[in-house]
């Protein structure tokens, strides 16, 4: 026991030490804060810097004439005569767009000229103006409602539905489709990277072993099962350390940007929902559910983290205990089968024919996350996380839309039994493939070594 | 006193017989020279000793008890192929190797300092072992073997990227060892060494075990009743006319004396080749020549494939 101790310690030390992993740690957690922080940031200067648009008008129907509402984004003047004339205009400086409405009695057209792009949104506005003046003139011309009657009707006419998960011991919860889906890929491609990153290590440190011929002086003092656990549980004390001080320096990094800029994660909804939507950067169609089912006062007070978890269908901390969970356990499994393999070739290179089996299940969960994450209970979701390749991943990509206790605690145990196989497994090919050199291993050598 | 006892060990690999029902004894404090050609079973046979392997057959006695786990910790192992963490800081590394071997941090690091001293290495310390050379290399490699102080040492090829000076000081060092009282196994294809610094040997070919024993004796077994005698110039030496059963092998004529390399057929006594060369001249010297043990070496191992051709033939007709 006190030699794995020793070789946990020498695998743990020499890696903390390198200059890389220094330079992960600290470049990590600056990256991770910029993504969280930098589109608050830029959502906060658009919305400040967004100055007032201030629009020509010429309408060759005179329908429109002092009927668009000033607004923060734009303020409209109106002149009419042929708008080749105003053009000149836009360089001078005096407008920043015109808005030209074509004469024409069915369908409305329109041109928008500009000389500098105006902000992105700015043309939907106005077209949302131009819509709701369309429509006001139907109601009144065709229905003979007046506007404010209709949105009178309107009101009283809307159902609203607010989706309520109720979990096992009756608990309600208002539940987000939309942030289940976002949260769930983003933990299952963490927690892979993770993984894979991690038990390449333990290749690498397998194959430089042997490579550099230190092995048999190594295998001479301890038993190569040890030599292997040793190395596998220090790499995974590296991965855990590495993980650690990113949250930790990530999480501080947050703090202390609150600190300075207090006022930057509260503010006006409108402005969140641009910085999620650039911290996502998946077509989303819509947010809108974020604001409608949290109240609107709670959003403005609390932290980004406070509200994500409005809408998971688990604690944060049950979340952050299972993503630890499976990070272990798939770490574990993962690892030992690439020990095995590091100990079975002799370079690299030759790894990857052994590697591709092995990674294959762990890319299709990635591949598969779009049907996992539509129908996070349907079949295909339900046995990939049950099976130990895959489940690491796609069980944490289920878990943001609540998966039952049994189904959790019975894919956890799979994870724990496939984990003595593959150390068994690993063993048995790591003790003679470590020995053997010049001879390029194949699957018919792999099983002699498992049964011999 | 018997350190260890190897008892009709046999070792099978899915397409080759490694070792077939080899036995010996290494005694106690001697150096024990492990030979045989490419191929032959030595390094499986070390990595029986060392644990690496388990023989199929047969048994490792070790101070008279079945070798163990715990024995290990008495094996100071350098293997053929070796090699360091290349990365790794020299000192970091040799306090790794010597805590594997259950050294305490206190102990191994008290001696790890004396033997730096001793090996003139102290700056190496903590520089990285890829800035060292080849030479410096393999000084760090055999003091992390010897640093645990065990009773028995295994060496194979412990010479090989040596330059002749610290091949001399390794080669002090191994004699240094034998003197404390370690038992040293020394498994080496330099016959030239093997002569200089063992006391037994056992030759091992295509996995059996073809020739053992103390070096002076095995010398003796396979002399071919050669001497060298040197005479004083006189003008009677030139029509020199041997007897029957002297054969000349050669004469080698130097300024002040010659000297004749004679090979004794049947029938007759070194002292009658003596009384013979008494009344030419005067002797300087009178020797005979032993075998070497690259030439014993050599013969015995073809020797041993011709009689197995012939048997395998022989079995076949």
């Amino acid at each position: 026991m006190n030699k794995v101790k020793l070789i946990i310690a020498r695998e743990y030390l020499t890696r903390v030490k390198k200059k890389s992993f220094i330079i992960m740690t600290i470049l990590a957690p600056l990256l991770f804060a910029g993504l969280m922080v930098a589109p608050v940031i830029i959502a906060k200067k658009t919305m400040e810097s967004q100055k007032q648009m201030s629009v020509l008008v010429i309408d060759e129907n005179d329908f429109f004439i002092n009927k668009l509402e000033d607004n923060a984004q734009s303020v409209f003047t109106y002149r009419s005569g042929d708008v080749n004339e105003f053009k000149k205009e836009l360089t001078t400086g005096k407008y920043d767009a015109i808005l030209h409405i074509v004469k024409g009695n069915t369908s409305l057209r329109a041109n928008l000229f500009y000389e500098k792009d105006p902000p992105t949104r700015f043309a939907a506005g106005l077209e949302r103006q131009l819509d709701k003046q369309l429509f006001d003139k139907l109601l009144m011309d065709t229905f003979n409602i007046q506007p404010k009657q209709f949105e009178m009707y309107k009101q009283a006419t809307q159902a609203t539905i607010t989706s309520i998960r109720i979990d096992e011991s009756g608990n309600e919860k208002a539940s987000n489709a939309d942030v289940s889906k976002i949260v769930g890929m983003v933990f299952g491609l963490i927690i892979y990277f993770l993984i894979f990153f991690s038990a390449q290590q333990v290749l690498r440190g397998v194959l430089e072993e042997k490579t550099n011929r230190i092995i048999e002086v190594l295998i001479s003092s301890v038993k190569p099962v040890q030599l292997m656990l040793g190395k596998i549980i220090g790499v995974a004390m590296v991965g855990i350390t590495q993980l650690v001080l990113w949250i930790v320096l990530t999480l501080i990094l947050i703090v202390g940007v609150q600190f300075i800029a207090p006022d930057l994660f509260t503010g006006n909804p409108e402005m969140m929902q641009i910085a999620m939507q650039t911290q996502m950067n998946v077509g989303v169609e819509n947010l809108q559910p974020l604001q409608t089912i949290g109240t609107e006062q709670s959003l403005a007070q609390n932290s980004v983290f406070e509200q994500i978890q409005n809408y998971f269908n688990i604690s944060f901390t049950a979340l952050i205990l299972c993503f630890l969970f499976y990070f272990i356990l798939g770490y574990l499994i993962y690892a030992s089968l690439f020990a095995a393999v590091g100990a079975a070739v002799d370079s690299e290179t030759d790894s990857q024919q052994f590697v591709l089996p092995v990674t294959i299940p762990l890319l299709f969960a990635i591949i598969m996350f779009v049907p996992i994450t539509e129908d996070p209970n349907g079949a295909l979701a339900l046995w990939l996380s049950m099976i130990p390749l895959t489940s690491p991943v796609v069980m944490l990509m289920r878990l943001p839309a609540g998966v039952p206790l049994y189904e959790l605690l019975a894919s956890m145990a799979l994870c724990i039994v496939f984990f003595f196989f593959c150390v068994w497994l690993a063993a048995r090919i790591y003790r003679i493939g470590i020995l053997m050199y010049g001879k390029k291993t194949t699957w018919k050598d792999l099983a002699k070594w498992i049964r011999y | 006193m018997q350190l260890l006892q190897i008892q009709n060990i046999t070792k099978q690999f899915s397409n080759h017989l490694a070792l077939d029902d080899v036995s010996f004894k290494i005694d106690k404090g001697k150096i024990f020279g492990l030979l045989g050609p490419n191929g032959a079973g030595k390094t499986t046979l070390i990595r029986i000793l060392t644990r690496i392997t388990t023989p199929d057959k047969g048994e490792i006695l070790f101070n008279g008890k079945p070798l163990t786990e715990k024995d290990l910790e008495n094996i100071g192992y350098l293997p053929e192929e070796r090699g360091l963490y290349k990365k790794m800081e020299v000192g970091e590394q040799a306090m790794y190797l010597a805590q594997l071997k259950g050294l305490s941090h206190q102990e191994a690091l008290k001696r790890l300092k004396y033997w730096f001293r001793k090996f003139e290495i102290q700056g190496w310390w903590k520089r990285k072992v890829e800035e060292l050379s080849k030479g410096m290399q393999q000084k760090v490699q055999f003091i992390t073997t010897i640093i645990h102080d065990p009773e028995l040492l295994i060496l194979d090829e412990p010479f090989s990227g040596f330059d002749p000076i610290n091949a001399n000081l390794l080669k002090e060092e191994i004699l240094f060892q034998k003197e404390k009282g370690t038992t040293i196994i020394l498994s080496t294809h330099n016959m030239a060494s093997v002569e200089e610094i063992c006391d037994d040997i056992v030759l091992i070919n295509k996995s059996k075990k073809i020739l053992e024993g103390n070096i002076t004796e095995v010398k003796n077994r396979f002399k071919k009743h050669r001497f060298v005698i040197e005479i004083e110039k006189n003008d009677r030496l030139s029509e020199i006319e041997l007897p029957n059963n002297l054969s000349l092998i050669s004469q080698t004529k130097k300024l002040h004396s010659e000297t004749f390399d004679i090979q004794l057929l049947s029938n007759i006594s070194s002292n009658e080749l003596l009384t013979y060369f008494m009344e030419k001249g005067a002797i300087i010297s009178f020797q005979e020549l032993l075998p070497s043990m690259n030439d014993i070496f050599i013969e015995q191992v073809t020797h041993n494939e011709e009689s197995r051709k012939q048997n395998a033939e022989s079995i076949k007709s």
